[in-house]
């Protein structure tokens, strides 16, 4: 994860520095008078570039992404709650008529 | 009386063995959503400042906006090595999930940097 954070920095400084250049220029279009049509081509490249790094670190940086179907590997239940008057569990004996009249109760 | 929680640390959503409702792990589904909504707000920051840097206005931004998403679609994606069903419940989560929010972030960064760099 410290490269995931370190490929980000490094994108968003050359984000930064492509912003940096873009101002410069654009001083220099304004000294010679003429529209601002499009960074020029490095910039462009740049952004590319900045834009493919910045990319990879948001897709590692949050973390894996975890499974969440009930059978696979790592969901396996491998441990019961200590708390024993709480545990429900799902079996067969549904099925079976109910042999206890609940009036009694 | 019929029981239907299994009372173990990861809660899962209730199953009755004679339906056949597919259960999940919440608990990970929370957590990939989680992942998405982080990647997509980050993504959606950076191509604002892409956006301002480039000059763009207007339409273009916008259009630009979703071009940015459906990048980040494809990489989130790939993250799950396109097997989207064992770790989203459907196609919908990954594709349209965060845009909107990932929107309003866009925006401002892109006037944000828009300013700095064309008007200041």
């Amino acid at each position: 994860m410290g490269l995931g954070y370190a490929v980000g920095v490094v994108g968003f400084l050359i984000l930064a520095h492509a912003a940096y250049s873009t101002i410069q220029y654009r001083s220099l279009l304004k000294i010679t008078e003429e529209e601002f049509t499009g960074p020029p081509i490095t910039v462009v490249v740049e952004l590319i570039a900045g834009l493919f790094f910045c990319l990879w670190a948001a897709l590692t940086v949050p973390g894996k992404f975890l499974s969440i179907l009930p059978q696979s590997d790592e969901n396996r239940v491998v441990a019961l709650p200590s708390n024993l008057d709480f545990m429900i569990f799902n079996h067969r004996g549904k099925v079976f008529p109910m042999g206890i009249d609940m009036k009694q109760m | 009386m019929a029981v239907h929680d299994d009372s173990n640390g990861q809660k899962k959503k209730s199953s009755d063995a004679l339906d056949e409702i597919p259960t999940f792990n919440v608990e990970n589904m929370q957590n990939n959503t989680r992942i998405i909504n982080y990647s997509r707000t980050f993504m959606s920051i950076i191509g604002g400042v892409i956006a301002g840097i480039l000059g763009y206005t207007a339409l273009t931004g916008f259009i630009f906006y979703f071009v940015i998403m459906a990048i980040t679609t494809v990489g989130l994606a790939a993250k799950t090595g396109f097997a989207v069903h064992s770790f989203f419940d459907s196609w919908n989560q990954i594709v349209f999930d965060g845009i909107l929010g990932g929107l309003l972030s866009f925006v401002l960064f892109w006037t944000f940097a828009y300013d700095m760099v064309h008007i200041f």
